[in-house]
């Protein structure tokens, strides 16, 4: 047996010079931590006979990072159109100053830091606006919700920063190349202009995508390498550490990396140093992985006011395509929506929609929209438009007919046409019926929800045979009618008192009784009671009536039906 | 007949009076009314189908729902079974709409409250029955409109006097569409106006009822049938049967 401290020569001495980089990546997984003493030299230099753990990262990770040096001009929309020369500016302690200039501006000679009035001086046709970092987040996010397409895992890095974990969906976009290609077409036809990398950890992609981007490392064993050659500045540590780090005459990582661990951690914080080791994949660096609202909200601005409305339905048309898009990918649906309409002096003109059946589909909703739109009254022109969504509820798979005979008309449903109704009508005015167990006439019924499935039907005192109320059995109820109870077609809202002359009821001329009485009393149990005598007449126009004699009070003649 | 006679009363161009036709050529599809008395002078024998009825009344009660509720029964409980005759029956299967026909009746800006359990007693299912308090006149077309063109209402009840017309039009143009039974309810001072209905029907007090009188009835002649409706309860089964 050889002695104990042989051991690590004989390794490096077993390991093949030709496949050097393997046993590293295939190092043990449960290795202690890099010892704090030890340099931070990747390269395996004489000195250290003890070889770096480099692999601890999981090789099934590849980040593909997304950085957009020009978010600030990209999130605001006036600023958008690359042919005019626009510019953002911040605002610093009373100073203005450019921050962001597009490339037509630039060739005008505005640059970073140039107060907006000489940018206005050298171009008066200049688009100016104040940074906004709340729309710059929201945009990101949006983003972070659109990347989601490429794959489960993304991670946002606010301010600028989106992360999308791709090893496991090259399979299915086929390779690096082929999905870079479809993130940033997809992104440059949003207008965007993003920066990308690729590499096996976090900070390793973010590293080289702030550096200029367009690298893709596959091989954690490259990794080192690629990232030694970049200058401090993507890192962006804080400016006092970099100056010093400067003037130690370290100028990019791999100077960093030479520094014993030790000092560096005591001078620069032990923070940086775990961002290093974080970067080349000696540490484990777990990202929170962006998790899409479960509500739908999002706000357009328009370039300036405006009150005609075929623009503004416009613009919600183009919310509500990014609703259905939402509402798709998460093969969900929803039952409100809720549009709000945003003026610079007064205060939102909201307008809520409801569907009976919950829907994901843009026409859908904007069919509702068109209705209710027309009598919208807007107080003043509108600034910005605001669409948000109710929960969401499971999509219910639509019943699809294998043979269409016929499509107009025929392909929706009640539900359809009682949502437009209603939506111009109001909830209330549009309902179905159904009767319930009650025997006094004005609790008999209740509204109902009119939907297809619909076929509920309670007892009805009118009725005495309780099976009888299946359509199926309605001949029974007509083969049994000497027994009904005699009911009006119509019933008045409130009944309605009689005048009476010589002790008779009168409604268009004295009334004569026909039949009767049929009398209804009690309802002790929820305060209503009632003691009548219900009696058919007829009036001298021959129109029959229901009326009935309250027992209660003396002689009180009540309207309550029409048998229509 | 000769086949040279027949051949040339087969051509649609060739317009016969007393013999009901609809728009495309073939016989007058209909509703039977469930009033055999009334069937035998409407022409085809019911309410034209896919097309508007307008009846005209001066008061509400006069017999106008108990007219209609018959046929309202069958078309509300169909849906699964078929309407009408065999005739008919085919004539669904071409239109390809005889499964499909829900059987939802609305009720578009009703003067009062239509009475679920009366409805009941007179067969009509419940759960399709759609209820629309429109606000009376233009708003009360429109929700008439939209009910008859969607096509998923077998029968469309419309109270309105903002009816002319052009709205009659309208209406009849989206009964045709949908293929649904419009009825129209107006009062009697809109005798004398035109109108595009199909059949138009005056409900006038009588001597001992109502007395129905057919002003207007496409390929039909106006004529009065005394005493239709006498009655405050549900028709006799035979009747109803028909």
């Amino acid at each position: 047996m050889l002695p104990r401290d042989t051991l690590p020569a004989r390794r490096d001495g077993q390991t093949p010079s030709v496949r050097e980089p393997r046993p590293r990546l295939k190092a043990p997984a449960g290795r202690a931590p890099v010892p704090a003493q030890q340099s931070l030299s990747l390269t395996s230099s004489p000195e250290h006979a003890e070889p770096l753990p480099v692999a601890r990262i999981r090789p099934r990770q590849l980040w593909l990072c997304l950085h957009f040096p020009l978010l600030p001009l990209e999130a605001l929309n006036n600023t958008r159109n690359g042919a005019v020369p626009a510019a953002v500016f911040e605002n610093r302690q009373g100073n203005r100053r450019v921050l962001l200039a597009n490339a037509a501006a630039e060739r005008l000679g505005i640059t970073l830091g140039l107060s907006i009035n000489a940018g206005l001086a050298l171009a008066p046709s200049l688009q100016l606006e104040e940074r906004n970092t709340d729309k710059e987040n929201r945009v990101l996010e949006r983003l972070a919700g659109w990347a989601e397409r490429f794959t489960s895992i993304v991670s946002l890095e606010l301010p600028d920063l989106l992360l999308l974990e791709i090893r496991g969906s090259l399979r299915l976009f086929g390779d690096i190349e082929a999905l870079r290609r479809q993130v940033e077409n997809g992104l440059q036809e949003q207008g965007f202009q993003p920066s990308m990398a690729v590499a096996p950890t976090v900070l390793g992609s973010i590293w080289l995508a702030r550096a200029g981007g367009n690298v893709s490392i596959v091989d954690g064993t490259n990794l080192a390498g690629a990232l030694g050659a970049l200058p401090l500045r993507c890192l962006e540590w804080p400016e006092s550490i970099h100056e010093s780090l400067t003037g130690m005459g370290i100028h990019c990582i791999a100077d960093c990396l030479r520094l014993p661990r030790q000092g560096f951690a005591r001078r620069f914080g032990a923070g940086r140093l775990l961002q290093l080791d974080r970067a080349l994949g000696r540490l484990p660096d777990p990202r929170r992985s962006y998790r899409a609202p479960e509500r739908f909200s999002e706000e357009c601005e328009l370039p300036e006011e405006q009150s005609d409305s075929e623009l503004l339905l416009e613009v919600c048309m183009h919310l509500l395509s990014n609703l259905e898009y939402f509402l798709t990918t998460r093969q969900i649906e929803v039952r409100h929506v809720q549009f709000s309409f945003f003026h610079l002096r007064s205060s939102a003109t909201h307008l809520s929609l409801g569907c009976r059946q919950a829907g994901r589909k843009k026409e859908q909703w904007f069919e509702l929209l068109a209705i209710r739109f027309d009598r919208l009254a807007l107080p003043e022109p509108v600034i910005s438009i605001r669409l948000r969504s109710s929960r969401g509820q499971a999509l219910q798979p639509e019943e699809g007919r294998l043979f269409r005979t016929r499509d107009r008309g025929y392909s929706r449903s009640i539900a359809h046409l009682t949502e437009r109704l209603s939506a111009r009508m109001g909830d209330d005015c549009v309902y179905g019926v159904t009767t319930a167990a009650e025997h006094r006439p004005q609790y008999a019924w209740t509204t109902a929800e009119a939907e297809p499935q619909a076929s509920r039907l309670t007892p009805c005192a009118a009725i005495p045979n309780p099976q009888a109320h299946s359509p199926l059995l309605l001949a029974d109820i007509r083969r049994t009618s000497s027994l009904l109870l005699r009911r009006p077609l119509w019933m008045l809202p409130e009944p309605l008192p009689l005048t009476i002359r010589e002790g008779n009821p009168e409604y268009s001329g004295p009334l004569k009784l026909l039949d009767g009485p049929e009398r209804l009393e009690t309802g002790w149990w929820d305060g209503n009671g009632i003691a009548r005598d219900y009696y058919v007449a007829v009036n001298p126009k021959g129109i029959h009536l229901w009326i009935y004699r309250n027992r209660n009070k003396e002689a009180s003649w009540h309207l309550h039906g029409i048998f229509g | 007949m000769s086949d040279a006679l027949l051949n040339l009363l087969e051509n649609p161009r060739v317009w016969r009076g007393r013999q009901p036709t609809d728009v495309s050529g073939g016989s007058l599809a209909v509703y039977p009314t469930g009033y055999a008395r009334l069937d035998c002078h409407l022409p085809g024998g019911g309410w034209p189908r896919h097309a508007l009825t307008e009846i005209l009344l001066e008061h509400y009660g006069r017999g106008e729902l108990k007219l209609l509720m018959p046929a309202l029964a069958r078309l509300s409980s169909a849906g699964e079974t078929s309407l009408g005759d065999g005739q008919d029956n085919n004539r669904a299967d071409h239109y390809g709409c005889s499964d499909e026909k829900e059987g939802w009746i609305a009720w578009i800006a009703p003067p009062f409250q239509p009475y679920p359990p009366a409805l009941l007693q007179w067969g009509i299912n419940l759960a399709h029955v759609l209820i629309v308090h429109a606000r009376q006149g233009v708003e009360a077309l429109w929700a008439a409109e939209q009910a008859l063109s969607s096509g998923n209402c077998a029968a469309v009840l419309v109270w309105s006097d903002a009816l002319d017309n052009r709205a009659s039009r309208r209406l009849q143009l989206a009964a045709e569409k949908g293929q649904s039974l419009a009825i129209a309810f107006r009062p009697l001072e809109a005798e004398g106006q035109a109108s595009a209905a199909a059949l138009r029907l005056v409900l006038t007090a009588g001597e001992k009822g109502t007395d129905v009188r057919i002003l207007k009835s496409r390929g039909g002649r106006p004529i009065t049938v005394p005493d239709m409706i006498h009655d405050y309860a549900p028709v006799s089964a035979p009747d109803y049967e028909r």
